[in-house]
C-alpha cells in the first residue's frame, strides 16, 4: 500500500484521486475499531512521538530557520505527552456520554476523511497533535504541508503512521502530499474533493480562507493579535519572566503570544525595569520607528513575513539598533492613538509593543483596540491580582481563551500552565470567522449522535386533603382551628341563608369578618379590595362560600394576601406542558382556604384553577397550579337545595362535561378514569329525578358528589375542546358556562371518537383511545353489555359510542337541557357572523391542550356548525 | 463450493468469508476462472474487513464483471454494511443490490 504520492509522473489528479481513495478505505475500515484498539493505537503513535520529538524539532528549524529549535521540542511534547495524557481515558468509541437523568446516551460517529493543513511554523507539533487526535476519533487524514515545511511535516506524519500501523491501525490512515510545486495545487483539488468530509485548517490566512470557501465543513483558525493588560495589582518580577518566557518561546512564532502590553501607569516603571534587568530592550521612539520598518510590511500594513520567528538580535540589526547578543525582546512604546500604530498587529516575533494607562477602564479600552486590529474570538491575556478586574477584563474581551498570570503562549497551548485543553489549534469563534472558539481537540473531530429514550412520564395526582362529605357537614365549622377568619361569598348567599349557616357555625373564640359582593365573573379589582381588607383584620383562615367564581377569586385572593408582589397576568402565562412551563408560583400557602361549594357543576372547591376576569383586555385569565387547592372541602348538599331548576341542569351538565373530558383527555389515568366514570353515573341516576323533586336532598347530595368528583378528575386530567369551544361560545353570547357545554358535548364527542386527521403529540399519549374510553363509559352506564374483559371489535365501539351520544341526548331532552347553540338563544345570523371570532377565540383556549385530537382549524369550526342545529339524534 | 445446476443456470454454492477478511481468497480467485454465471459471498459469519479485504472485493467484482460474471454478496452484518457504504466503491454497493443511476449505485 503506497502511503504518500512519490510518482512524480502521475497526473495531478491521479495523486489526488490515490491519496483520497487510500483514506476513505482506510476511514470505512476504522469504523469497525473498537476503544481498546483505538486507545492501543494511539499509544503508541504517542510513544513513537516523544521518541523523535527532539529530532522533529531540529528538522523543522533546520527546514524552516524559523523560531528555536528547544522550543519546538517542548511544542513536540505538549502535542504528543501532554495531549496523550488529556485524551487517554477519554471515550471516542461507541456510547461516549451517558444523560442517566435525561434517559440519553451519545454515540460517537467518525467523522471520515479529514485534510489537514500543517502551518510553517508549528510544522511537526501540529502534525503529532492531529494525527494523534484523528486516530483517537478513528478518522483517517491527509496532510497538506506548507511548502517551506514540507519534509519535516511529512517525517512526524510518517513516523507516527508507522507506529500506529504495527500497533495494527488501518492502512492509509494518514497520508500527506509530498513536496513539490504542485503541492499547492494538490491541496486546493482536495478541498473541493467529494470524498474529503473536513477541512482542519491550521495556516496561513489564505488557507484558511480557501478552506472556508470550499463548501466543505471546515474548521479553521483565525489569525491572533494579542493584548495582555498588565494591572497595578500584578506582581511585577513574575508578570516580567512570563511575558519574556511566552514572547520569545519558539522566537514568538505561536499564535496567542503577547503582542501589545497595556501596562497600569502605576506598575510600568518597576515592571520595564525588570525586563531591562531580565535583558530586553526597551526602545526609543525613534527606534520603535527603525523597528516598525523592519517588522511590518509597508505593502500589506501586517507583518514582515521575513521576521517571522527571528531572533530579537537579528531583527534589532536589521533595522539598525546596536543591541547585545543575548537580547532577549525588543519593547517597543506605542505612542499616539494606537488603533493608527503600525505596531499594533500581530507580530509573530520577539517584539511587543506597549501602552500606558490610568485605569482599569482605560487599560480594557485600549486592550479592545488590539483585540479588535485583528484578533477577535484569539487570545488575551490579564495580570492582576484582583479578580474584580479579571472578570471585568475577560467579560470586555472577545477572545476564545483570557489567559491569567501566565504566559499567554505557552498558556493558550493548554496543559502547561492551565487546564485548558491541549491544542496546537485555536478556534477564533465567530470573531475570527471561525465555526469553534475551543481549543480544537478530539471532541471537534466526531460527530455526536444522540440516542433519546421516550420521556418517562410520572402521573401525579394531587386533590384537597380534607373532603368533609353528607348532608349536614357544614357543622365541620364547628371544630376549625382558626382564631380569625375571613368569608367570602356572594349576594346570594346571604339571600339563601348560606351566610348565616355559616357564621353561626364558626368558633365562638373566632373574629369573623365578611365580604359578601363576589358577583359573577370577578375581576381582579375585587382581589385588590378583599386583599386590602384582610391585610387590616390579618385572619388566618379564609372560607370561601358560593359558586365556582366565589370560589375561583378566593383562590386568587388568598395567593395576593400571601404573595402581595406576584403579577397576576405573569401567572395566567399559557403554557404547553405545565412540567416545563415558565412561570413559578410560590411553593407553599400561609393562608388556610376552606371552600364550601353551593352549586354542584365546577368541582372548584378540588381543583388546583382559577379564572379571574382582565377587565382592561376583556378576556378572562386562567390560573393553573397546585397551590391553588384549598386545604379543606365541605361537600354538604343542604346548600344547594333551594338551586334553582334551570342553574341545577346547567351545572350538572357542566359536571357531567369535565367527567366526559376528563376520561378522555391526553392526561387521563386510572385514577381519573374512576372519578369520571362514577361521576357519569351519580348525574345520569340523580338528575332526571331531582328535577322532578328539587328538594329531595339525598338526589342533591349524589349530583354534589357528581360535582365533586368530575372536579377532581379535571384537577388532574384537565379538560378538551368542548370547554375550549364553550369558553369561546359562552363569552360571546353570554351563555351561562355548563349550558354552552351542553350545547356542544354531542358534537365534541363524535368528533373524539374519530380517527384524528392530526394525532397530538405528546409522550405520555402513546395511543389514541379516545373512542375505546367513550365505550368504556356506555359500558359502566350500561348501555351496552360488557364483554367480559374482551376487546371489543370496531364496530362494537362504535356502536357503544353511539349509545352514549344518545343517552346524553336523552338525558338533556328529559331535563330540558339545551343541547345545541340554537337553544341557547342565538340566531342564525349572529352565530354565521360570529363564527370566525369563535374560532379564533376556541383555537387559543388552554383546554385543547388535552384533547385526545389535535383540532384543525377547520374542525373548529365542522364543531360549531354541527353544534348550531337543535338535535336529532334518533 | 462446486458449481450445480439450477434451474437451467450454471450457478455456485455462496462462498462463505469467515471471520476476518484482510487479504485475497484464492479459492475465490480460483472460482471466477470456473463460474459461468455468478458468484455469490456469504458474509453472515464476516466479522472484519481489512483495507486490504476491501481492496481484493473491489478487484474481484472488476475482474468478474470483465468475465461476464455477476458478483452478489449475501447476509451482510450491519458492521460489514457500514464498512461498504463509507468505503464507498460503486463495484461493492451494486454487489449489495443497490440500484444504479446515472451517476452510480445509489447509496
Amino acid at each position: 500500500m503506497v502511503v504518500s504520492v512519490t510518482k512524480q509522473d502521475l497526473s495531478l489528479d491521479d495523486r489526488v484521486e490515490d491519496l483520497i481513495r487510500q483514506a476513505r478505505l482506510a476511514a470505512a475500515v476504522f469504523t469497525q475499531y473498537s476503544q481498546e484498539q483505538v486507545d492501543r493505537i494511539v499509544k503508541a503513535m504517542t510513544i513513537a512521538a516523544i521518541q523523535n520529538a527532539v529530532m522533529l524539532a531540529q528538522a523543522a528549524h533546520e527546514e524552516t530557520r524559523m523560531g528555536c529549535a528547544e522550543d519546538k521540542v517542548l511544542k513536540n511534547y505538549v502535542a504528543s505527552e501532554f495531549f496523550y495524557n488529556q485524551i487517554r481515558d477519554k471515550k471516542t468509541v461507541g456510547i461516549i456520554q451517558e444523560f442517566t437523568e435525561d434517559n440519553m446516551v451519545e454515540i460517537s460517529e467518525p467523522i471520515g476523511v479529514i485534510l489537514a493543513l500543517a502551518p510553517v511554523t508549528n510544522p511537526t507539533s501540529t502534525v503529532l497533535f492531529k494525527s494523534i487526535a484523528c486516530a483517537k476519533t478513528r478518522n483517517s487524514v491527509i496532510f497538506s504541508p506548507h511548502l517551506m515545511a514540507a519534509n519535516a511535516s511529512n517525517l512526524a506524519a510518517k513516523i507516527v503512521y508507522e507506529a500506529a500501523l504495527a500497533a495494527g491501525a488501518p492502512t492509509g490512515f494518514i497520508s500527506w502530499v509530498e513536496k513539490s510545486s504542485r503541492l499547492r495545487k494538490e491541496t486546493e483539488q482536495m478541498m473541493v474533493h467529494p470524498e474529503v468530509d473536513l477541512i482542519f485548517a491550521t495556516g496561513g490566512t489564505q488557507m484558511v480562507k480557501a478552506a472556508y470557501s470550499s463548501g466543505k465543513p471546515a474548521l479553521g483558525v483565525g489569525s491572533g493579535n494579542t493584548p495582555v493588560y498588565v494591572h497595578k495589582t500584578a506582581r511585577v518580577a513574575s508578570t516580567a519572566m512570563d511575558i519574556i518566557i511566552s514572547k520569545t518561546f519558539d522566537n514568538g512564532t505561536e499564535c496567542p503570544s503577547e503582542q501589545t502590553l497595556i501596562i497600569d501607569r502605576e506598575v510600568a516603571p518597576d515592571l520595564l525595569a525588570e525586563f531591562k534587568r531580565l535583558g530586553c530592550h526597551v526602545c526609543s521612539l525613534e527606534e520603535v520607528e527603525k523597528v516598525a520598518s523592519v517588522a511590518i510590511d509597508e505593502r500589506t500594513g501586517g507583518m514582515n513575513y521575513r521576521m517571522v520567528g527571528q531572533p530579537a538580535k537579528k531583527i534589532a540589526n536589521e533595522a539598525g539598533l546596536d543591541v547585545p547578543a543575548s537580547t532577549k525582546m525588543l519593547l517597543c512604546p506605542l505612542e499616539g492613538d494606537i488603533r493608527k500604530h503600525k505596531l499594533a498587529v500581530e507580530k509573530l516575533m520577539p517584539v511587543l509593543g506597549f501602552v500606558l494607562v490610568d485605569s482599569v477602564d482605560q487599560g480594557i479600552n485600549r486592550a479592545l483596540d488590539i483585540n479588535y486590529a485583528g484578533g477577535t474570538g484569539h487570545t488575551a491575556g490579564v495580570f492582576s491580582e484582583d479578580d474584580d478586574v479579571v472578570e471585568k477584563f475577560a467579560e470586555a474581551i472577545n477572545a476564545g481563551r483570557v489567559i491569567v498570570n501566565s504566559p499567554t503562549s505557552i498558556g493558550g497551548l493548554g496543559g502547561v500552565y492551565n487546564n485548558l485543553n491541549t491544542t496546537l489549534s485555536f478556534g477564533c469563534g465567530t470573531g475570527g470567522g471561525n465555526i469553534t472558539s475551543d481549543n480544537v481537540g478530539i471532541k471537534n473531530l466526531m460527530n455526536y449522535k444522540r440516542v433519546p429514550r421516550r420521556k418517562h412520564f410520572t402521573f401525579a395526582f394531587q386533590t384537597v386533603k380534607n373532603i368533609y362529605v353528607n348532608p349536614g357537614t357544614l357543622d365541620h365549622l364547628k371544630s376549625i382551628d382558626t382564631k380569625s377568619a375571613f368569608v367570602i361569598t356572594s349576594p346570594s348567599a346571604g339571600k339563601r341563608g348560606h351566610l348565616s349557616m355559616t357564621l353561626e357555625r364558626l368558633p365562638a373564640d373566632c373574629k369573623v369578618e365578611v365580604f359578601s359582593d363576589v358577583g359573577p365573573e370577578p375581576d381582579f379589582s375585587i382581589v385588590e379590595e378583599v386583599v386590602a381588607a384582610m391585610n387590616r383584620c390579618r385572619p388566618d383562615t379564609i372560607i370561601a362560600l358560593g359558586g365556582g367564581s366565589v370560589l375561583d377569586a378566593a383562590k386568587v385572593i388568598r395567593l395576593f394576601y400571601d404573595y402581595p408582589g406576584l403579577n397576576l397576568k405573569e401567572l395566567a402565562v399559557n403554557f404547553l406542558d405545565f412540567r416545563h412551563r415558565i412561570i413559578e408560583f410560590p411553593k407553599h400557602m400561609k393562608t388556610k382556604l376552606v371552600a364550601i361549594p353551593t352549586t354542584s357543576g365546577t368541582g372548584s372547591e378540588v381543583t388546583p384553577f382559577a379564572v379571574i376576569k382582565d377587565r382592561e383586555e376583556h378576556r378572562k385569565l386562567s390560573l393553573v397550579d397546585e397551590t391553588l387547592l384549598p386545604n379543606v372541602a365541605i361537600i354538604d348538599a343542604n346548600l344547594t337545595r333551594s338551586l334553582p331548576v334551570d342553574v341545577t341542569r346547567d351545572t350538572a351538565f357542566d359536571a357531567l362535561t369535565h367527567a366526559v373530558e376528563a376520561l378522555v383527555s391526553t392526561f387521563a389515568s386510572d385514577y381519573t378514569d374512576g372519578l369520571a366514570l362514577e361521576s357519569m353515573r351519580l348525574i345520569f341516576e340523580a338528575l332526571p329525578a331531582c328535577i322532578i323533586d328539587p328538594d329531595d336532598v339525598v338526589l342533591r347530595h349524589k349530583l354534589h358528589n357528581a360535582a365533586c368528583l368530575a372536579g377532581m378528575a379535571i384537577g388532574n386530567a384537565s379538560v378538551g375542546v368542548n370547554h375550549a369551544l364553550a369558553h369561546s361560545l359562552g363569552a360571546r353570547f353570554d351563555i351561562p358556562h355548563g349550558r354552552a357545554n351542553s350545547a356542544v358535548l354531542l358534537s365534541t364527542i363524535e368528533y373524539n371518537a374519530r380517527i384524528p386527521n392530526k394525532f397530538v403529540a405528546i409522550s405520555n399519549y402513546p395511543v389514541w383511545i379516545a373512542d375505546r374510553k367513550y365505550a368504556r363509559a356506555a359500558q359502566f352506564l350500561g348501555l351496552v353489555p360488557e364483554e367480559d374483559g374482551k376487546p371489543l371489535s370496531p364496530e362494537a365501539v362504535a356502536a357503544a359510542v353511539k349509545a352514549l351520544r344518545l343517552a346524553i341526548f336523552e338525558l338533556g331532552t328529559e331535563t330540558g337541557q339545551p343541547l345545541s347553540i340554537s337553544e341557547c338563544g342565538v340566531s342564525m345570523a349572529d352565530f354565521e357572523k360570529e363564527l370566525p371570532g369563535l374560532v379564533m377565540v376556541a383555537a387559543n383556549d388552554m383546554a385543547i391542550k388535552t384533547n385526545p385530537r389535535y383540532t384543525l382549524k377547520d374542525e373548529f369550526v365542522e364543531l360549531f356548525v354541527s353544534s348550531y342545529p337543535r338535535r336529532s339524534l334518533k | 463450493m462446486s458449481p450445480s445446476k439450477k434451474g437451467g443456470t450454471t450457478t455456485s454454492d455462496p462462498v462463505r468469508i469467515m471471520g476476518s477478511l484482510d487479504r485475497g481468497k484464492v479459492d475465490v480467485d480460483k472460482l471466477i476462472a470456473q463460474s459461468k454465471n455468478e458468484i455469490v459471498l456469504d458474509f453472515a459469519t464476516c466479522t472484519f474487513i481489512s483495507v486490504e479485504g476491501l481492496e481484493w472485493l473491489e478487484e474481484l467484482v472488476i475482474r468478474a464483471a470483465s468475465s461476464k460474471l455477476e458478483v452478489r454478496f449475501e447476509n451482510i452484518p450491519p458492521t460489514i454494511y457500514k464498512v461498504f457504504k463509507v468505503a464507498h466503491i460503486d463495484g461493492i454497493l451494486k454487489a449489495c443490490g443497490a440500484p444504479s443511476s446515472r451517476l452510480g449505485p445509489v447509496c
